[in-house]
C-alpha cells in the first residue's frame, strides 16, 4: 500500500513465474510424447526380438541315395510314379546311414523326427524337375523339424547353452553331431512367405492369411467406398435438413461405436444362415467388414465434402452447372483426398479386425492359399490369434513374425494412401 | 422534409399485376410510392416488382421494385446487411441453394419469369452470369476455367471453336496478354486481381446477357481494383451489369445508376452523378457522406 | 427540404475540417465586408489614412484565399466528400474566389479615395456613392448570413437586390455622364467617383455569385446565368 509499483515492475515480478509455468506446460507435452514413444519402442523391441528369428529356418544336409528301387520308380516317364514314390523311405535310409548305431524301433522314429515330415515333398519337387538324378547320390538340404530348429536357433556358439525342451540326451547328441559335421545351416525362411498354415511350425506360412486379408480388404473397399461416398454425397448435397436426416445422422454416429462382434453376429445371421453363403470366405468377411467400416467412411467423407469451399460450388452454380455437374466436376475431386483418408483409416481398422471374422468362420484351419474371394481363407489377425494359441514353441516366433507382417501391411497401405493423397490434392 | 417522405410513402404500393409497359408509363407516380428517384426505365432488360425475400420467418427484403436497362450498369450500395447482396442473388436464383430462403414478387428477365417454378435454372444462369466477392477460380488450368462454361452448356463442337472462345473471353477480360503463354498452368496460381479477371472471363465465356457482380473488388488491392473497374466500363458496351459494392467511390466511378438499400428497403435509385452530388433522400445522403453510426 | 448539415459524421475529424472551412470562410467574409465599408467611408469622409489601411489589409484577404484553397484541396484529397459535403467544399472554393475579387474591388475604391484626395473633391456623385454603398453593404451582410445559415430564401433576396443595385448604378451613370458633359473640366475627378461606383456594382455582382453558390450548396441546383425569375421557378418546383 505504502509504495506504488509501476506496471512494468509488477509485470517483471510475475515474469519469472510465468516463464516457469510455460516451461512446465511444455514439459507435460514432451513427457506424454516420450511416454508414447517408450511404449512403442518396448512393443517393437519385444516383437522384433521374438519374431526376427522366424525369418530364418534351419536346414540339414543329407547325403541321399536316390536308388530307383528304393523309391519304387520303374519308369521315369510316368509322372504318377513320381507322385507315389517312397521319398520318406530314402530320407530315412540316409538318416540311418548317418547314425548307424540307432537300431531300436522307438529311437529310429525319434531319429526320423530330425527332419520335417515335409522334406519328402521337397525331394519330390527336386526329382520331378531333375529326373536324371535318379540312381545317383546327392547332397540335399532338407527342412529340419521345429524342435531341432528351435534348439539350433537358441544354441550358443560353443553348444554350452540351448533350449532343450523335451529333448532326450540322445537327440541332443544327434543334433550336436550333425552340427559338428557342418551340415546344419540357417537359411532365409522362404516357406514362411510361400506356404499356408500348417500344424508343423516349420512348414507353416503366412501367405494364406495374407492373401485372405488382401481379398477381404478388396471386397471391403470395393463395397464400402462407393456406398459410403454415395451416402455422404446424398446426405451433404441433396438431403433436406429435417428430423429424418437428423435421425440418420445420429444412427450413423452410433453405428461407428457399435462393438465389431455385433457385426459378426449380423453377418452370421444374415449372410450365412439366411442367404446360405459358404463360411470362411473373404466375400462374406468383406461384406461384414464393409458394414463395420461404412460409418467411418461416411462420417469422414461428409467432413471432406463439407470442407470444400462454398465459393467453388457457387462459382460452378453461377456459370450454370447443374447440381450433379457441381458434385462430379468440383466437389468430389476436391473432397477425394479427405474421403480417401477416411477410407484408409476404415481399411486399417478392417485389416486389424478379428472378432466379427471369428463368427463367420474365418478362424478355420486352412492350409491352402486362397485363390479368390470365394475360397475359404483366414486373415492375418486371426492367423496371429491361432498361432499364439498353439503349444509349439516355434509358433511363438512365428506369431511375432506375423505381427510384423501385419504391421508391414499397414505401413504399405498408409504409404499408398499418402502417395495417393499427394497426387490428388489440389490447392484452391 | 420529414413530411415530404411521409406523404410519399402514403401514395401506396404499385400493382404487381400491371403489365410492364403500363408500369413504365406512369413510373414517376409509382416511384414516389416506394422508392425515391427513378427505379424504372423504358424497355428494361430485367424488371423486378414487389420483391419480398424471407429467410425463414425473417423478412430480408421489402417491396423492392427496380429495373435494369439494357447495357446499363446499376450499382447497389448500402450498409452491411441491407439486403443488396440478397437482392442481387435473387436475379439468377443463387438463393435457391439456401433452403430457408423464400422469394415473392415478380422478377423478369425480359419476358422470362425468373421464379417460374417450371423454369430450369441452368439456362437462366447461362443468361445471367455471376462474379463473386472472393476470386474463386476452379483448381484447374486457366484454359479449363474459361472453357468450363462452354463445355457444360455444349456451346462448342470442336476444339478450335473452344480455343477461340477461351481467347476472346480472356481478351475481353484483359487477361490474354498476361496468361497466353501459360494457359495450362493452374488458375489458382495467378494474383488476386488476375484471378478475379479470370472469373470474369469464365463468366463471359458463356455469353450471358446480364452479369451480376457481388463486391467483385473487396478482396483486391487498389491497382487490381482499378483494372476491374476499367474492365466493367468496357464490358458495359455489350453486357448489362448489376454490381453490389461497399465502395461508394467505386459505385460512383463505374455505374450509370445507383440504388441505395437500407434495412431491406430500396430507398433511392437515381443517376449516379445525382446520387453522389445531390441525393434526393436524406438516408442516402447520410450514407454516402459517412454519417451512419 | 433544407437537409444540409455538416456535423454527425462518423469521423469527428471530418466534422472539424468542414466546420473549420465554414468559420474561416465567414472570418474572411467579415474582413471583406469591413474593407468595403472602410473603402466607401474613405471616399465619403476623404480619409487618406483609412484608404491606405484598406490597401494594406488587402494582403490579409489574399492570404485567407490561399489558406482556404489549401484546406479545400486537403479535404478533397483526404475525405473524398460526397453529396452535401462535396457541394460544401466546392462552394467554399468558389466563394473564396468571389470574396477575393470583392477585396480587390474594395482596394480599387480605396485607391480612388487617395486620388480624389490628391486631385480635390469631385463636384458630384457622393450621394449616389453613399446610396449604392449602403445597398451593397447590406447585400454583403446578407450574403454572409445566407451562407452562415444555409438560407436559400435569403440568397434569393440577395439575387433580387443585385437587380436593384444594377438599376441604381445605371441611373447614377446616366446622371454623372450628363454632368460630365455639362462640365468637362471636372471629368477626371468625377471619373474617380464613377470608377468607385463601378467597383461597388462589381461587388454586388460577386455577392450575387456567392448567393448562387449558396443555393447550389444547399439545394444542389445550378442557378448560374439565369434570371431571378428562372431561379425562383427552379427553387419553387423543387419545393413542391
Amino acid at each position: 500500500m505504502s509504495e506504488k509499483l509501476s506496471t512494468i515492475d509488477l509485470v517483471n515480478k510475475n515474469l519469472a513465474r510465468r516463464y516457469r509455468r510455460e516451461k512446465r506446460f511444455r514439459a507435460y507435452g514432451i513427457a506424454s510424447i516420450m511416454f508414447g514413444l517408450l511404449c512403442l519402442v518396448i512393443l517393437f523391441a519385444d516383437i522384433i526380438g521374438k519374431g526376427h528369428s522366424a525369418f530364418l529356418q534351419t536346414y540339414v544336409r543329407l547325403n541321399v541315395e536316390l536308388s530307383a528301387e528304393a523309391l519304387g520308380i520303374s519308369d521315369i516317364n510316368d509322372p504318377s510314379q513320381f507322385v507315389r514314390a517312397n521319398y520318406d523311405g530314402v530320407l530315412r535310409n540316409a538318416l540311418r546311414e548317418r547314425f548307424p548305431e540307432v537300431n531300436k524301433r522307438r529311437e529310429k522314429r525319434n531319429l526320423y523326427g530330425i527332419i520335417s515330415n515335409g522334406a519328402g515333398y521337397q525331394l519330390r519337387d527336386l526329382l520331378e524337375q531333375n529326373p536324371q538324378l535318379i540312381n545317383t547320390r546327392v547332397d540335399i538340404w532338407v527342412l529340419a523339424d521345429d524342435d531341432y530348429d528351435t534348439y539350433y536357433k537358441s544354441r550358443s556358439s560353443d553348444g554350452s547353452e540351448a533350449y532343450t525342451g523335451r529333448f532326450s540326451e540322445t537327440q541332443i547328441g544327434w543334433i550336436e553331431a550333425l552340427i559338428a559335421d557342418g551340415v546344419v545351416e540357417k537359411r532365409f525362411n522362404r516357406t514362411f512367405f510361400q506356404a499356408g498354415d500348417s500344424r508343423e511350425p516349420e512348414q507353416a506360412g503366412i501367405r494364406g492369411a495374407m492373401m485372405g486379408s488382401l481379398y477381404t480388404l478388396i471386397v471391403t473397399f470395393v463395397l464400402s467406398f462407393p456406398i459410403g461416398v454415395a451416402a455422404a454425397v446424398y446426405l451433404e448435397e441433396y438431403a433436406h435438413k429435417n428430423r429424418f436426416t437428423d435421425f440418420i445422422e445420429v444412427n450413423i454416429n452410433n453405428l461407428a461405436a457399435v462393438p465389431s462382434i455385433i457385426f459378426g453376429l449380423l453377418g452370421l445371421a444374415i449372410f450365412i444362415n439366411f442367404f446360405s453363403m459358404p463360411r470362411s470366405i473373404p466375400l462374406v468377411g468383406g461384406i461384414v467388414l464393409t458394414l463395420m467400416t461404412l460409418p467411418t467412411i461416411i462420417i469422414s467423407s461428409r467432413a471432406a465434402i463439407k470442407a470444400v469451399p462454398p465459393s467453388i460450388r457457387e462459382a460452378a452454380l453461377g456459370i450454370g452447372a447443374s447440381k450433379m455437374q457441381v458434385i462430379l466436376h468440383h466437389v468430389l475431386p476436391l473432397a477425394m483426398p479427405g474421403m480417401l483418408t477416411g477410407a484408409i483409416i476404415g481399411m486399417a481398422q478392417a485389416l486389424g479386425e478379428t472378432a466379427p471374422l471369428l463368427l463367420i468362420g474365418m478362424v478355420a484351419f486352412i492350409v491352402d492359399v486362397p485363390g479368390g474371394i470365394t475360397d475359404p481363407s483366414t486373415v492375418l489377425p486371426v492367423q496371429i490369434f491361432l498361432w499364439s494359441d498353439s503349444p509349439e514353441r516355434a509358433f511363438v516366433e512365428r506369431t511375432s513374425a506375423a505381427i510384423m507382417v501385419l504391421l508391414g501391411f499397414l505401413i504399405v497401405m498408409n504409404t499408398l494412401a499418402v502417395l495417393l493423397r499427394r497426387r490428388l490434392e489440389r490447392r484452391w | 422534409m420529414e413530411a415530404t417522405v411521409g406523404s410519399a410513402n402514403t401514395i401506396g404500393k404499385l400493382n404487381s399485376e400491371a403489365p410492364v409497359s403500363k408500369a413504365t408509363a406512369n413510373y414517376k407516380e409509382q416511384a414516389a410510392g416506394k422508392t425515391v428517384g427513378i427505379p424504372f426505365v423504358e424497355h428494361p432488360k430485367m424488371s423486378m416488382r414487389d420483391v419480398q425475400v424471407y429467410y425463414g420467418d425473417k423478412q430480408a427484403i421489402f417491396d423492392v421494385g427496380l429495373d435494369i436497362g439494357k447495357n446499363e450498369v446499376v450499382a447497389m450500395i448500402g450498409p452491411s446487411g441491407c439486403g443488396k447482396s440478397t437482392f442481387l442473388r435473387c436475379l439468377n436464383r443463387m438463393n435457391d441453394t439456401i433452403d430457408i430462403c423464400r422469394v415473392e414478387g415478380s422478377l423478369k428477365l425480359e419476358e422470362l419469369d425468373i421464379y417460374d417454378p417450371k423454369l430450369d435454372v441452368v439456362p437462366l444462369r447461362a443468361r445471367v452470369g455471376m462474379v463473386f466477392q472472393k476470386p474463386n477460380p476452379f483448381p484447374k488450368s486457366i484454359y479449363d476455367n474459361v472453357a468450363y462454361g462452354p463445355r457444360i452448356h455444349g456451346l462448342v463442337s470442336r476444339k478450335s471453336e473452344l480455343d477461340e472462345i477461351v481467347e476472346t473471353s480472356l481478351r475481353r477480360a484483359g487477361l490474354w496478354e498476361e496468361v497466353k503463354d501459360r494457359l495450362l498452368s493452374p488458375g489458382t496460381g495467378l494474383s488476386g486481381g488476375q484471378q478475379q479477371r479470370l472469373c470474369i472471363a469464365r463468366t463471359i465465356a458463356v455469353s450471358p446477357e446480364v452479369i451480376l457482380m457481388d463486391e467483385p473488388c473487396s478482396a483486391l488491392d487498389p491497382i487490381a481494383t482499378a483494372k476491374i473497374e476499367e474492365l466493367i466500363a468496357e464490358l458495359s458496351a455489350n453486357f448489362t451489369i448489376a454490381i453490389v459494392t461497399h465502395s461508394m467511390q467505386q459505385a460512383a466511378r463505374v455505374s450509370d445508376r445507383t440504388a441505395y438499400f437500407h434495412l431491406g428497403k430500396l430507398i433511392e435509385v437515381n443517376e449516379t452523378e445525382k446520387v453522389f452530388t445531390n441525393p434526393d433522400h436524406e438516408l442516402t445522403e447520410a450514407y454516402i457522406t459517412g454519417r451512419f453510426g | 427540404m433544407d437537409k444540409l448539415s455538416i456535423g454527425q459524421h462518423i469521423s469527428g475529424q471530418f466534422n472539424a475540417d468542414l466546420e473549420a472551412l465554414k468559420t474561416e470562410l465567414l472570418e474572411m467574409g467579415g474582413l471583406v465586408e469591413e474593407q468595403v465599408i472602410s473603402a466607401v467611408k474613405a471616399i465619403t469622409s476623404a480619409d487618406s489614412e483609412l484608404a491606405e489601411q484598406v490597401i494594406t489589409r488587402e494582403e490579409e484577404v489574399d492570404n485567407f484565399e490561399v489558406k482556404l484553397d489549401e484546406q479545400c484541396t486537403l479535404v478533397l484529397a483526404r475525405r473524398q466528400p460526397a453529396a452535401g459535403d462535396l457541394r460544401m467544399v466546392l462552394a467554399v472554393a468558389k466563394i473564396i474566389r468571389d470574396l477575393e475579387r470583392m477585396g480587390d474591388e474594395a482596394q480599387k475604391i480605396a485607391k480612388m479615395a487617395l486620388e480624389l484626395n490628391e486631385e480635390g473633391e469631385a463636384p458630384r456623385g457622393y450621394v449616389e456613392l453613399r446610396h449604392i454603398g449602403s445597398l451593397v453593404h447590406q447585400m454583403v451582410i446578407n450574403t454572409l448570413d445566407c451562407f452562415a445559415r444555409f438560407d436559400v430564401n435569403l440568397a434569393l433576396n440577395v439575387a433580387k437586390e443585385d437587380g436593384r443595385v444594377d438599376q441604381e448604378y445605371k441611373s447614377a451613370m446616366r446622371e454623372l455622364a450628363t454632368y460630365m458633359m455639362e462640365d468637362p473640366r471636372s471629368i477626371s475627378r468625377v471619373l474617380n467617383i464613377v470608377w468607385a461606383i463601378r467597383s461597388l456594382e462589381r461587388i454586388g455582382d460577386h455577392s450575387r455569385n456567392i448567393a448562387e453558390h449558396v443555393i447550389f450548396l444547399v439545394k444542389g441546383l445550378d442557378v448560374r446565368h439565369v434570371s431571378v425569375k428562372e431561379m425562383q421557378r427552379k427553387l419553387g418546383q423543387e419545393d413542391d
